[in-house]
């Protein structure tokens, strides 16, 4: 259960490979007492889930560093995006936060071996990976009203034309700073909100889907 | 004619005779159809006194029959869901309507105020300035009494128990008003594959086509007009939106939208929301609003029956209301006249055109006359018999030059007069764009200049009057939008209409003479909302009044809930006239936001209740709430307070709490705290730059107590920061500083030392915090399991280490923020709660409990601890706080200089200290004033920052910022209380509890 890794180890930046010790290995998410309550309309326009396990790692490096770049996606095994306000998909997603920081959400594997890996390749540059596992929260928003829904707490111009897939931006949801990404399907979004603003996040979009029917499901 | 609506048409208008709807106007039941306004239904009910005026308390009807209603203002709807304050022309008749009106007591017919028009002589403008102003101490007397009389609607008691919202919309063109320019634009626009928004304040789309006969292509207008808007519907990327007033032009193309959703089956979201605001980002915007008639100013002029020319023609038009039976048209200019042949076509008899103009009207004018319409040109209506009602107007030729001693000839029975003192665009919104105006002598009106945002103007805003005029200036404005967003200009051609060859132009009549002068005459009103008069304009610029922006506020002038939509124009006139200046001299005043009132519902939308502001909880949260913490809110947190157990009071489970902790064991949940890790080859540098301790003679593994300063030298934040590599620091900052201090830090890295290599990433919702305090804390540490050795000598006091603990990685701290010996545990946060209930349960054998925020300040003041935010405001440097040991001598750091400033230097500045209650009982209120001397009035010396009852000590303790008070140890001051003599207290060190430190570092 390395995914609650420590800051601190004896070698650095390296979380130490720890055990498993509670029956989830991924622990919760925070939203369980949420999903577990809220009611899902017969009709639902849209679609509200949230995806169990995801890790995420937050990495910083010099863009301007080849070789650094290089080494980190070797063990990505994907590019990373250097345009703004966009992401890579492969095995993992990566999001672009800044010009010298990115959002690995990971893919199977586990973000404490793919953050160690990352760690180790990156030893002798200036980088810094951090896993994040436990301060995030991915959604999923969807369906035929999700941009509908969405418009009435975040100020983007969310047209497909304007934010198409592949497209992130690092913005507010009602009153919660969220990290929003137009999915490959269309009209289907993926949101990364903080833990502690996670379950104020869920009431917020079920109060904005509402008129339109909104559906709960966990992932 | 129905009995039951006796002013309805029996035919024609776009109303829906098969769907009558139940009404109540003042708690008395009518009957209109779907398809009126409330305003419409009234009228066809011969309802015709629906107010009262808000000074002088005259009767009043309804004058208009859009935005520019002033008197017409009703309170609707019942309990929680009442609205007050909207125009009757603007509220849709819907079954079960509740309307009354807003003035008027006991009630609208009879109303006692109505005894100030009698004295109504020393009622003129400043009145109250210059009435109530002495004696200055009776203010509160006449208050209570004007702010009573002078109420409008009344606002609901009670939530409101509908749903409004917000929603944020882009678009390439926003075309505000749907009449034939904003329709002919936004076709021109979206045919050209520009993403359009057109937004209109009536539930049709078509604006004046409603309520004229026109005819476009050789079919009526409106069809037209429903056509254009069905085609723009079926358009993707377009977005209509009826009923939707767009009342507000911000900066950068920013503008809003009320749209009212009730019954509009257009809207494109959801139903369920009484009203929606739309926050627009527009690239370019048309400004199609068309435009506003105005009244004409003559004695009496207010009298219920006297309406706009333009009501009266769309009241008989588009609901198949008649005004009146036997009307008289006062006019300056040509438009009149088609309501003098509106009321002839439905039956009524127009006893008189009174044209100003000498030769009178155009082709119009030659049409009346055929149908044997009298037309008296160079004549003006000069005062109107009747009180509730008009019953004939006086009418006197006049050569343009008379003012005074004009003897009416005729005298006309009538109980409606249609006036029309020409039209003026409505150049709101261009002008809170911060758009130029330009007063056109010819057609007596403000237009549009020029624009400073993306904005153009079309149609009768942009003074094209005639129906063909408006088609082809629309079909401009929206082809200048296209090729300004770089699109080709789709091929549309202008459909055909009418284009008023034949008229006359207007000419001026500001106001018709009278019997005697303006001051002494019957009043001419400028402003029926606010009851402002020509004598009242006269007045302030005989009393020094000579801008336009003071004559309103003397005058009211334009106040109100119509913002003088009738008047403001009549007004600069008249005062043009007074002054001897001319109208583009005098100017007219600002236009602002809201263009027509919005409710305060609206605005909110749906930041109400739980979403008012976010709530943040930990990933203990659910525990707390089970275990029944109330919370306290901490930032946009909620933190447990306390753990009650078996009905146990604050205090009491405080006291529980406090000696679970010193006596053996406590459990606090600290995730809220910020983190941040901080890294790379230059952070030790970075950290000098930022702490104001030596950061670079810290071990790997060991932890510090820090804090940073602002520039001020003032105490910003503190925390404690371990070391955890050669070129890595966790940092943790206080709960409410955690995001400004990593803003504060990337500021300086990103803006001033972006040489320094160091990046920072938070890592405060990642890891929860579990602070384990207590006698017995590294005996339950031991119970868990755990991979090191916890001992003092392994462990010691301020270090860190990874360890595994009941089998799961976590970063153990050996710091205190209570004095016992502590340990705080970092998990990640998916498995926090997880550990907390491994913790509770092997707690249960130290008898341990959990404790919340409360006991965690008890506990730390008890020790001197000091709390950012609460001991100090942003005025207490550390040297105040007796922190100079924390000061490094080797090396700079933010603030420092300001410490030598000789204000920081004052021998006087306030110093943290401690204070006793001299009684040994009394819990001094937090905040409480401190002075030197028991008598009054005593100088203010300092005031209490902490208080609490340390049940540890079994005495109240507190923390205080008092003046020089570091040496006035032992002295005795006292603590202000109201209402109760000042208690003694004693100067102490803010250190009460273990004052050599000793039980954490066991």
């Amino acid at each position: 259960m390395s995914e609650a890794s420590p800051a601190l180890s004896g070698k650095e930046g390296v979380p130490p490979s720890g055990k498993v010790g509670t029956p989830s290995p991924h622990g919760r998410h925070g939203l369980e007492p949420f999903f577990a309550t809220v009611e899902s309309a017969p009709d639902a326009r849209v679609a509200i889930s949230v995806r169990t396990g995801r890790g995420f790692l937050n990495l910083r490096l010099n863009p301007h560093s080849r070789k650094a770049r290089e080494a980190a996606e070797r063990i990505l095994g994907q590019p990373m995006p250097l345009a703004a306000n966009t992401f890579t998909v492969g095995k993992h997603r990566v999001y672009w936060l800044g010009p010298d920081e990115w959002l690995i959400a990971a893919g199977e594997e586990r973000a404490s071996d793919l953050g160690s890996g990352l760690t180790d390749a990156l030893a002798g540059f200036h980088a810094a990976v951090n896993d994040l596992s436990g301060g995030n929260v991915e959604l999923l928003v969807g369906g035929a009203h999700a941009r509908t829904a969405l418009a009435k707490g975040c100020s983007l111009d969310l047209h497909p034309r304007e934010f198409a897939p592949g497209q992130c931006a690092q913005t507010s949801l009602g009153r919660a700073a969220v990290l929003l990404a137009a999915d490959g399907e269309p009209s289907t979004y993926t949101i990364i909100v903080r833990r502690s603003f996670s379950d104020y996040l869920c009431r917020w979009l079920e109060n904005a889907a509402r008129p339109h029917g909104a559906g709960f499901s966990v992932l | 004619m129905t009995a039951a609506q006796p002013n309805r048409l029996r035919q024609n208008g776009r109303i829906d005779r098969t769907r009558p709807l139940a009404f109540s106007f003042d708690g008395k039941a009518y009957e209109g159809f779907a398809g009126d306004t409330l305003a419409s239904a009234l009228i066809a009910n011969g309802v015709s006194l629906v107010g009262r005026s808000f000074k002088l308390r005259r009767p009043r009807g309804i004058v208009g029959s859009g935005a520019e209603e002033p008197n017409a203002i009703m309170q609707i709807g019942e309990g929680a869901a009442a609205q007050p304050n909207l125009p009757a022309t603007q509220v849709g008749l819907y079954d079960g309507l509740v309307a009354r009106s807003t003035r008027g007591w006991p009630g609208v017919r009879f109303d006692l105020g109505a005894i100030n028009d009698v004295f109504g002589r020393v009622l003129g403008a400043g009145f109250y300035y210059k009435t109530f102003m002495y004696p200055r101490s009776w203010w509160k007397h006449y208050e209570l009494a004007i702010r009573k009389s002078a109420g409008f609607g009344q606002a609901p008691e009670g939530p409101d128990p509908d749903r409004y919202e917000h929603m944020n919309a882009h678009c390439d063109v926003l075309v505000a008003g749907g009449g034939p320019a904003g329709l002919m634009a936004a076709l021109a626009a979206a045919k050209s594959g520009a993403r359009v928004m057109l937004a209109d304040e009536q539930d049709e789309f078509g604006g004046s086509l409603l309520a004229f006969a026109a005819s476009i292509d050789g079919a009526p207008a409106a069809e037209w007009a429903a056509a254009a808007a069905e085609e723009l519907r079926d358009m993707e990327d377009c977005v209509l939106l009826p009923s939707s007033t767009v009342f507000g032009y911000y900066d950068h193309n920013f503008l809003t939208i009320a749209e009212r959703c009730a019954g509009s089956p257009d809207s494109s979201v959801g139903g369920g929301v009484r009203e929606r605001l739309w926050r627009v980002r527009a690239r370019q915007v048309v400004l199609a609003q068309g435009s506003l008639e105005r009244p004409l100013v003559f004695c009496n002029n207010d009298r219920p029956g006297v309406m706009l020319a333009s009501a009266v023609s769309t009241y008989i038009k588009r609901y198949a209301v008649l005004p009146g039976r036997r009307a008289v048209v006062f006019t300056n200019n040509d438009s009149a006249y088609r309501a003098a042949l509106s009321l002839a076509g439905a039956g009524a008899e127009v006893a008189a055109i009174v044209d100003s103009r000498p030769g009178g009207a155009g082709d119009l004018g030659l049409r009346a006359q055929a149908l044997g319409i009298p037309v008296h040109a160079g004549h003006v209506v000069t005062d109107v018999a009747g009180r509730r009602r008009v019953t004939g107007a006086s009418i006197a030729p006049w050569n343009g030059e008379s003012w005074e001693n004009v003897e009416s000839t005729i005298r006309i029975d009538c109980d409606l007069v249609a006036v029309s003192g020409g039209w003026s665009p409505a150049v709101h919104l261009h002008s809170q764009a911060g758009g130029q105006l330009a007063w056109d002598d010819s057609q007596l009106c403000l237009l549009p200049a020029e624009a400073r945002q993306a904005n153009v103007s079309a149609g009768a805003g942009n003074g094209q009057w005639s129906l063909g005029e408006c088609l082809a200036d629309g079909l401009r404005a929206g082809a200048e939008t296209v090729s300004r967003l770089g699109l080709k200009t789709a091929a549309i051609r202008v459909p055909g209409a009418d284009a008023n060859a034949g008229e006359k132009l207007i000419e001026p009549m500001w106001r018709a003479p009278a019997a005697s002068d303006a001051d002494r005459c019957p009043r001419q009103f400028i402003d029926f909302q606010n009851d402002t008069t020509v004598a009242d304009i006269r007045l302030a610029a005989r009393e020094g009044y000579r801008n336009v922006e003071h004559v309103k506020r003397y005058t009211a002038l334009g106040f109100g809930t119509d913002q003088g939509k009738l008047g403001n124009i009549n007004g600069m006139a008249v005062l043009a006239d007074t002054l001897g200046k001319e109208i583009p001299e005098v100017g007219t005043t600002t236009f602002r936001p809201a263009y027509t009132p919005v409710s305060f519902g609206v605005c909110a939308g749906e930041s109400v209740g739980e979403l008012y502001d976010p709530v943040r909880t930990t990933a203990i949260h659910e525990w707390h709430v089970a275990a029944g913490a109330p919370m306290e809110l901490v930032g946009q947190w909620h933190r447990p307070w306390y753990f009650p157990r078996d009905g146990e009071d604050l205090d009491a489970a405080v006291a529980r709490e406090c000696l679970a902790v010193r006596n053996s064991l406590g459990v606090m949940d600290a995730s809220t705290l910020g983190k941040i890790d901080a890294r790379g080859p230059d952070v030790v540098e970075f950290l000098e730059r930022i702490y104001t301790h030596k950061v670079g003679g810290m071990q790997v593994g060991r932890c510090a107590y820090g804090i940073m300063l602002g520039e001020d030298g003032m105490l910003m934040d503190d925390g404690v920061m371990a070391r955890a590599g050669e070129q890595r620091f966790y940092l943790t900052t206080t709960t409410g500083g955690a995001a400004s201090v990593l803003s504060w830090m990337e500021k300086w890295l990103q803006t001033e030392w972006p040489e320094l290599e160091v990046y920072l990433t938070s890592l405060t919702d990642h890891y929860s915090t579990i602070a384990v305090a207590g006698p017995n804390s590294r005996g339950l540490l031991e119970k868990l399991g755990c991979d090191i050795p916890l001992d003092k000598e392994r462990f010691p006091f301020m270090t860190v280490k990874p360890a595994v603990l009941a089998g799961m990685d976590v970063t153990l701290f050996r710091v205190s923020f209570s004095g016992e010996l502590a340990f705080e545990i970092n998990i990640a946060s998916n498995h926090a709660l997880a550990m907390w209930r491994t913790i509770m349960e092997a707690g249960v054998e130290f008898e341990g409990a959990p404790y919340g925020t409360e006991t965690m300040h008890v506990l730390r003041a008890e020790k001197g601890f000091v709390i950012a935010g609460q001991d100090t405001d942003g005025s207490v440097t550390p040297v105040d706080l007796g922190m100079n040991w924390l000061l490094s001598r080797e090396k700079d750091f933010l603030g420092k200089r300001s410490l030598r400033r000789p204000d920081s230097l004052r021998k006087d500045r306030k110093q943290w200290v401690g204070l006793l209650s001299l009684d040994g009982r009394t819990v001094l209120g937090e905040g409480t004033q401190l002075v030197g001397e028991s008598g009054e009035p005593a100088a203010m010396c300092g005031h209490v920052t902490s208080s609490y009852f340390s049940t540890s000590l079994g005495h109240p303790i507190a923390l205080a910022l008092v003046a020089g008070g570091r040496g006035r140890n032992g002295e005795t001051i006292y603590a202000a209380r109201p209402g109760l003599e000042p208690l003694p207290v004693q100067i102490v060190s803010p250190v009460f509890y273990d004052r050599k430190g000793q039980r954490q570092h066991v």
